[in-house]
């Protein structure tokens, strides 16, 4: 269950990236999953870096969660450099672009860190493990949930507390009044789409000490992470929470009791949210 | 304040309006009166930098503004109120007025502005913690003006204030129009039913077919007896 628990906290991770993006832009981002596995793989290189140059692994998460978020800045020449052309353009030519750029990505790390799969070679441990609920979880992994947890809060503080967070849930609403109060929506955009980025480059370097880091890792949290948002709902936060616990939660039993079945139940929710509530768990009314 | 100078838009390849000029002095109310379909909306858009005139310019506070954004014409002291109202349906009436004060900070209080927009349109105090789907077509009609006053500007840029309410509710809206021009600010109105515009009005623009037709005092207006046909029909 933990396990599912954690694995559900990193899919939130992405999944909030890819909501908040498609909240504001209204796109839905595929190329999350991109940035999930580059964030793991910069991770896997941080930490690499990190214990070679001699630093105490007992404070790894230190460089793997900097590395993490600092990657994502490669969101801003993405959003500036090809997004922007399409956000005026059927959903079609945003959806193959942000495929293209997965294609691209997928590539790109093959050729800077190769086809065989990274790890951070034991240091998962570090912090060794501790008993909960009967059974022993390794305390990294409640750190990430813990992690996980504080940045939803956080999210949840920035949407409803802060002048930007209002502007992001205005400009989600209706972005050419927004513009009429005076946001400059290129700024905006960019930055909303950096804060995305950084939310699934992040995930993919919390997740890489559980885990080795693999090139098809990223299409494989897309489709899950298409689950997540369908029974969240598309665009909402808290939809995203919930629908990444229900969806990791649901791996995690499938696999320890059948794990033929992993993908399948999943789907079988997702029929089922889609037959009986298309809009999802916490999915607006329509426009 | 603002002068529109012989502007033509194209929306891809019609001709929408054909050599629009027009002008808002200070402390100034004008009406753009037209049928729909005639431009009034077109020549909005076209102030705020939604569109882009492919001829002529538009000139705030003697500055040409008809090739900057409209975030930046905002920040110049424009305030927006579209036909369809654009309220934030996320966020309450309070945080709708709000948030003007804080995107276009500067100049006045953030506290006065607030407290000035609720002073217009008393009525949107009681709905303060509502959220937009909540509230009627005549109270997002007042809300969108009111956040529009709450950005602080010298111009308020106004779409079919009056469109789709309710006979009571028209006064208020009226109301609180007369009261933002007391504060010294200027208005421009569009407006497709002539009976619409208020009495306090200091000029009226007619459009026909996206080309001024008419420029004056309403009285004027009404004795030219084409003009008369085109605006009496103007519903």
């Amino acid at each position: 269950m933990l396990s599912g628990v954690f694995h559900g906290s990193i899919l939130f991770l992405v999944s909030a990236g890819l909501q908040v993006v498609f909240g504001v832009q209204k796109i839905f981002n595929l190329a999350c999953g991109s940035f999930y596995a580059l964030g793991a793989y910069v991770g896997v290189s941080a930490v690499g870096w990190y214990v070679g140059a001699g630093g105490p692994p007992a404070l790894f998460i230190a460089p793997l969660a900097v590395a993490g978020l600092a990657v994502g800045a490669v969101g801003v020449p993405v959003e500036r450099g090809l997004l922007r052309f399409v956000y005026d353009r059927d959903e079609t030519f945003q959806l193959l672009l942000t495929f293209a750029i997965v294609l691209m990505m997928e590539d790109a790390i093959r050729m800077t860190w190769g086809t065989s799969p990274r790890s951070t070679s034991g240091l998962y441990l570090t912090y060794g493990r501790v008993g909960v609920l009967g059974t022993t979880v390794p305390v990294y992994n409640l750190i990430v949930i813990g992690a996980s947890l504080a940045i939803a809060v956080l999210i949840g503080w920035l949407l409803t507390r802060t002048t930007f967070g209002w502007i992001i849930r205005a400009s989600a609403d209706n972005r050419e009044m927004t513009e009429a109060l005076g946001v400059d929506m290129r700024r905006l955009h960019t930055t909303v789409f950096t804060l995305g980025t950084a939310l699934g480059t992040l995930g993919g370097a919390l997740v890489i000490p559980a885990t080795a880091a693999m090139s098809e890792m990223g299409i494989e949290l897309i489709v899950e992470a298409f689950a997540v948002v369908v029974i969240g709902g598309l665009g909402s936060m808290r939809g995203a929470f919930v629908g990444a616990l229900v969806v990791g939660v649901l791996r995690s039993i499938a696999i320890s009791v059948y794990p033929e079945l992993e993908m399948l139940l999943i789907y079988l929710i997702v029929i089922a949210v889609l037959v009986l509530r298309p809009r999802g768990l916490f999915g607006g009314p329509p426009a | 304040m603002l002068t529109v100078d012989a502007v033509d838009v194209f929306i891809q390849a019609s001709h929408i309006l054909r050599s629009v000029s027009l002008g808002v002095g200070p402390r100034e109310v004008v009406c753009l009166v037209g049928r729909n379909g005639a431009g009034k909306t077109t020549t909005l858009r076209t102030i705020m930098g939604y569109l882009r005139p492919r001829a002529g310019g538009v000139e705030f506070r003697g500055h040409p503004i008809h090739g900057r954004r409209t975030h930046e014409i905002a920040r110049l002291g424009v305030g927006w109120a579209p036909e369809d109202c654009g309220i934030f349906g996320d966020l309450t009436v309070a945080e709708n007025i709000e948030i003007a004060t804080r995107t276009r900070p500067g100049g006045r209080p953030a506290t006065e502005r607030i407290e000035l927009a609720f002073r217009v349109f008393p009525m949107l105090r009681r709905y303060a913690g509502r959220k937009g789907p909540e509230l009627s077509g005549g109270e997002r009609k007042m809300l969108s003006i009111a956040r529009a006053l709450a950005l602080d500007p010298e111009l308020l840029v106004l779409d079919e204030p009056f469109e789709g309410l309710a006979p009571a509710i028209i006064p208020a809206v009226s109301e609180g129009l007369a009261a933002i021009t007391e504060l010294g600010r200027s208005i421009l109105i569009a407006e497709s039913n002539i009976h619409h515009v208020p009495e306090y009005t200091h000029r009226l623009y007619v459009i026909e077919r996206g080309a001024i037709v008419f420029a004056g005092a309403q009285e004027d207006a009404w004795r030219d007896p084409g003009l008369a046909r085109i605006i009496g029909s103007a519903t």
